[in-house]
């Protein structure tokens, strides 16, 4: 479904992809983790259209076609959603407005409709309908925002759902909540890129059912099956990265 | 613009306007009178309009531009098929059967549509027709006509005060509240008179009320120039709001004068909606603030195409403990200019007063600038400004696309949201209306 072949992407003539290469299947569940700064943020973006990150060289199919000419919100038509690492606030746009609009544009159901979808998803991730007429991300703490962009994806059930680290900053109890409701949209269908620093989001998750994929200076320099994750964890990049000389 | 237009030909049309209005208001002597004498004060009095020449302004004068609609309008069934429409969707005959709100629909020749009024005058409201109330109240309208402002301080106010004709009276008795939004809509049809209607707002000792003029309505004649002046009045611990609701055709050049007097523990919400300011729109309303009073300035000012908008506005904190709010939010695309420059004066001890400029710039050759005015004579006020003017972040524009929106719908709403704080005291009817002209403005300006 989603082809990235020798990808390099540049901010303001700064090279920060180098040639990433990375296959999503329908369905399926990838992980990519790798040092701060490693691009994993610039390659989200970079798919969902961030008009800054500029491809410079590679190529990006969606179900078989270049996306690299679409904007944001075409490729957004198209199934592919990002629950940003830093969502934005937009002052004087409330939630519960954006989101009908959304769902309207997306899905083409009425408004009313729109509506009681969003309250009954919203409490399933602990909103309350007056948090829903608070402006979009304004004032929210960090964890709050995250369950945001994750009600974004349950209503939207994107073909490919990009997140960038759903659990940092996040509280035990959410992060459970929100782990349970990623894995609920696998189940139904939607293929997932999850970036993350820890392996317990992934906790529920049997190790054979999801590929990781190690990012370093703008490359994916290692793929392996679901167990890496702790072998990450344990032993830290460094180490790693000495081992398999990807040091260069 | 070819010919020349003499001052002495400017007179004698408006010589000959004044002549019209006092046969056809039946009107009393003393108001004739002061119209001559605005007549005599419009040939000395400065001219120092910053878009319109004098020139321009004799030509407007003698030669106004008229296309008007002919047939008489005398009931609410004789409007014109846009307006009634307008009146449908904004529920007014809904809203009327529900007994909370009050309209009227000012033409020159009387307000109509005004039954619930009626009901409501029984208890101390009067809403009428400036021309009418000078016939039925004149001592009220002497007292209060024309004491805010001088004729002579510039050829607007002289050439306003010499032709002035329509606008409303409104008096709210001693201790009268008014429940409900009370709506004005501006209809004006006869086409050789100037358009200068003349609002007088009386709000006595603990009263409330809220008055919503809304432009929204179609003009029905083509001016090259509007020139309103409000005079209002509020005594002790009277609250007060006026919505101005502007929608003007683009040929029009609007001038509207507003000033108040804010007595001891008084509140005036002044909220301006410049949706549609017309050509150019500048103003200058002034307010003096008694004791503890209060007064807010609100403006919401959508700048598009070549329009030039200038919002000032002149506070004056003359009472101990007396406060003011100057805010505005200007929204500039297309080659627009937007200016404000408020002034804040604190004339006695614990005043306050705050200004702060907001604005965001569509377009490349949108321009905005602001002069904030902070001016101490006491040693105890505290006076504060701040301002912002800046694009649309890029990052909101892409979070808002990532979900499916396209750059106009996510521009829109944006928009909508950087005004949507200053709107909160308007009606719903007329928030759906105004988020509508928006969107058809940043659409356009796309
Ligand atoms: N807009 C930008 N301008 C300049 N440099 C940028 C920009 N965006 C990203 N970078 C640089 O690109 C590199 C990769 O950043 P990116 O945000 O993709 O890292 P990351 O892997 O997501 O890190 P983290 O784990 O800390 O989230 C960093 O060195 C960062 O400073
Ligand atoms: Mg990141």
């Amino acid at each position: 479904m989603l082809k990235v072949e020798n990808l390099h992407v540049s901010v303001d003539d700064k090279e920060i992809l180098r040639g990433v290469d990375l296959s999503v299947g329908q369905g399926e569940f990838h992980v990519v983790m790798g040092p701060n700064g490693s691009g994993k943020s610039t390659l989200a973006l970079t798919l969902a259209g961030h008009p800054r990150y500029k491809v410079t060289k590679g190529t990006l199919l969606f179900d078989g076609e270049s996306i690299l000419n679409l904007g944001p919100d075409e490729r957004a038509r198209k199934g592919i959603l990002l629950a940003f690492q830093v969502p934005p606030e937009v002052e004087g746009v409330k939630i519960i407005e954006f989101l009908q609009q959304v769902l309207v544009e997306l899905k083409g159901i009425d408004p009313a409709e729109a509506y009681d979808a969003i309250v009954k998803k919203a409490g399933e991730l602990w909103f309350k309908e007056d948090d829903l007429h608070r402006y979009v991300n304004v004032g929210f703490s960090g964890g709050e925002r995250k369950r945001l962009e994750l009600l974004q994806a349950l209503l939207i059930e994107p073909k490919l759902l990009i997140l960038d680290e759903p659990d940092s900053g996040v509280d035990v109890d959410s992060l459970s909540i929100i782990s349970r409701k990623i894995e609920e949209l696998n189940r139904a269908g939607t293929a997932v890129l999850l970036i993350t620093h820890y392996g317990r989001i992934l906790e529920h998750l049997d190790p054979g059912t999801f590929r990781v994929h190690v990012m370093k200076d703008g490359r994916i320099v290692m793929e392996r099956g679901g167990e890496f994750v702790n072998e990450i964890e344990e032993r830290g990049f460094q180490a790693i990265f000495e081992e398999c000389g990807c040091d260069e | 613009m070819s010919e020349t237009i003499t001052l002495a030909d400017a007179k004698a049309v408006i010589e000959n306007q004044i002549e019209e209005l006092a046969r056809r208001n039946r009107e009393p002597e003393w108001m004739t009178k002061i119209r001559y004498r605005a007549l005599e004060a419009f040939e000395r009095a400065p001219h120092n309009d910053p878009v319109i020449s004098e020139e321009q302004l004799l030509h407007f004068i003698a030669k106004p531009e008229v296309e008007g609609i002919p047939e008489h309008i005398e009931s609410l069934e004789d409007l014109p098929a846009e307006l009634k429409a307008l009146l449908d969707r904004l529920g007014i005959e809904e809203v009327e059967q529900k007994y909370v709100a009050g309209l009227a629909v000012q033409t020159d020749t009387g307000v109509i549509y005004n039954q619930f009024l009626q009901e409501w005058a029984k208890k101390g409201l009067t809403v009428l027709p400036t021309e009418e109330a000078v016939r039925r109240y004149p001592d009220l309208v002497k007292e209060h006509f024309l004491r805010l402002f001088r004729v002579d301080e510039s050829k607007l106010t002289a050439y306003h005060t010499a032709v002035w004709n329509g606008g409303i009276f409104l008096h709210v008795k001693e201790g009268l509240k008014v429940p409900f939004p009370l709506h004005l809509f501006f209809l004006i049809q006869e086409s050789a008179l100037a358009q200068a209607p003349h609002i007088i707002i009386i709000a006595e000792p603990n009263t409330e009320f809220h008055l919503i003029e809304g432009c929204t309505a179609p003009i029905l004649v083509r001016h090259s120039l509007h020139l309103d002046m409000t005079e209002a009045y509020f005594g002790e611990n009277a609250k007060g709001q006026l919505t101005v609701l502007q929608n003007w055709p683009e040929y029009v050049h609007t001038r509207p004068m507003t000033r108040a007097k804010i007595g001891k523990n008084a509140r005036f919400i002044n909220t301006t909606v410049g949706l549609g300011t017309g050509k150019s729109n500048t103003a200058n309303p002034k307010y003096w603030v008694d004791e503890n009073g209060y007064v807010e300035l609100n403006g919401i000012l959508l700048g598009q195409k070549d329009w030039y908008v200038d919002l000032g506005g002149e506070m004056y904190l003359q009472g101990k403990g007396a406060a003011g709010i100057n805010a505005s939010k200007a929204v500039i695309m297309d080659e627009s200019t937007v200016i404000t420059r408020g002034i804040i004066t604190a004339e006695a001890p614990k005043t306050k007063g705050h200004i702060s400029c907001d604005a965001l710039l569509l377009s490349d050759k949108s321009r905005m600038e602001t002069y904030p005015g902070l001016v101490s004579r006491v040693d105890d006020a505290e006076l504060s400004h701040e301002a912002a003017i800046g694009k649309i972040r890029e990052e909101e524009l892409f979070y808002l696309m990532s979900r499916g929106l396209s750059e106009e719908k996510a521009t829109q709403l944006i928009v909508k949201g950087f005004l949507e704080p200053m709107l909160k005291d308007i009606p719903m009817e007329f928030l759906v209306e105004i988020r509508k002209i928006i969107e058809l403005a940043v659409s356009g300006g796309m």
